[in-house]
């Protein structure tokens, strides 16, 4: 049992790790901000939380830690705080950019068009 | 192209430069003697603070009154910044009348999770600071973790919304003002009773309720967990004044 957490939370870290590097590339090469917000989201969320509740496991699996369970708990709460708050400041990100009107607003496809026009 | 030349200079330089210079540094296997001194005497020793956490012995025991004089530069930055943002009563009420173009917030998803994070960021600046003498963190790192959460309520809410339920500017001051009367007094306590200034063990217990408080430490952690987040407060209270109502003032008073 604790062999395979610590297993999946290996799995987990280096997830992580790969969805940062994903975020970075995508932050450099997306065209525009919006697209460019969806990278950073995939480095908060995939690159912090994944490997913090990843951080936890480990803890729990490990036999060999000193206080294992203060470790995991840290790492569960620190992950649940950022799992709510990142898609909450994208979301900010993205309405304040919006509202500015400081990005080009230039879509493929508006389903709000027809609602914005009813307004 | 040629940009990269002299980053690859700069790297080539910091790498044999690493190469040629750890070799030589001797590791520091063995704590040195004033270290095995604060960590014998931080908690074990007679005339110490009775704190694992040997940080905050230090910072507010053998060395307190360096720590005093820390507090008094950040007091000082803020008055700076109040001074630089000063304004008479009649522009403090009208900075506190909602703009025109104010249109209650941000969205109900950002205002949701908010309200969630402010408590958390409260409970969590708490036990930084009131565990301060026995975990790491202390009452500066509380107060500005403690500084967090109005600021989330500016950028959700707007200042309005603080100052509707009470925090206003001057709230924020008086409740810095208690902290930094707060740290003073503990300061001197120890004088009234014939000990020196800062003085921690003979005047302070250490246990309360056989619960560990470490003497003064978590007294002076509160109060400036108190200065501090009352002070940066203040500070981003002063911020979020919108830029057209500074404005007018500052050209109302080259009218005048």
């Amino acid at each position: 049992m604790n062999e395979v957490l610590f297993y999946i939370g290996a799995i987990m870290i280096i997830i992580g790790g790969i969805c940062d590097l994903f975020g970075a590339l995508g932050l450099l090469k997306f065209p525009n901000f919006y697209i460019r917000l969806h990278a950073a989201t995939v480095g908060t969320i995939g690159g912090a939380v994944v490997p913090l509740f990843g951080v936890g496991f480990l803890a729990l699996g490990a036999d060999f830690l000193p206080h294992k369970y203060a470790i995991a708990g840290a790492s569960f709460v620190t992950g649940i705080i950022v799992l709510l708050a990142a898609p909450a400041g994208a979301h900010a990100l993205a309405y304040a950019a919006h509202k500015a009107k400081i990005v080009k607003w230039q879509p493929k496809v508006d389903h709000l068009a027809e609602v914005r026009e009813n307004d | 192209m040629r940009k990269l030349i002299p980053l690859a200079l700069i790297l080539a330089i910091i790498f044999i430069g690493a190469y040629i210079i750890t070799p030589k540094l001797t590791p520091q296997i063995q704590v040195r003697p004033l270290g095995e001194f604060y960590l014998e005497n931080s908690y074990f020793g007679g005339y110490s603070a009775k704190s694992p956490e040997v940080v905050t012995a230090i910072l507010w025991d053998y060395r307190g009154v360096d720590t005093l004089f820390e507090t008094s530069v950040f007091f000082l930055a803020i008055i700076g910044s109040l001074t630089l943002f000063r304004l008479n009563k009649k522009q403090e009420k009208e900075a506190k009348q909602k703009t025109e173009e104010f249109s209650g917030g941000l969205t109900l998803v950002i205002k949701s999770v908010t309200k969630i994070i402010v408590a958390m960021i409260l409970a969590v600046s708490a036990s930084i600071a009131l565990h301060g003498h026995l975990t790491p963190g202390g009452g500066f790192q509380g107060g500005s973790a403690l500084a967090v959460a109005p600021l989330l309520i500016i950028a959700a809410y707007s200042k309005y919304a603080l100052e509707d339920h009470g925090l206003d500017k001057t709230r924020a001051l008086i409740l810095r003002s208690i902290g930094l009367l707060g740290i003073a007094l503990v300061a001197l306590v120890p004088l009234l009773n014939g000990g020196f200034i800062m003085q921690n063990q003979p005047i302070f217990p250490a246990e309360v309720g056989r619960q560990l408080v470490s003497g003064s430490l978590i007294y002076y952690n509160f109060f400036e967990f108190l200065a501090v987040g009352a002070g940066f407060t203040a500070v981003f209270l002063l911020l979020a004044i919108p830029e057209s109502v500074f404005k007018r003032f500052l050209r109302r008073e080259a009218h005048e």
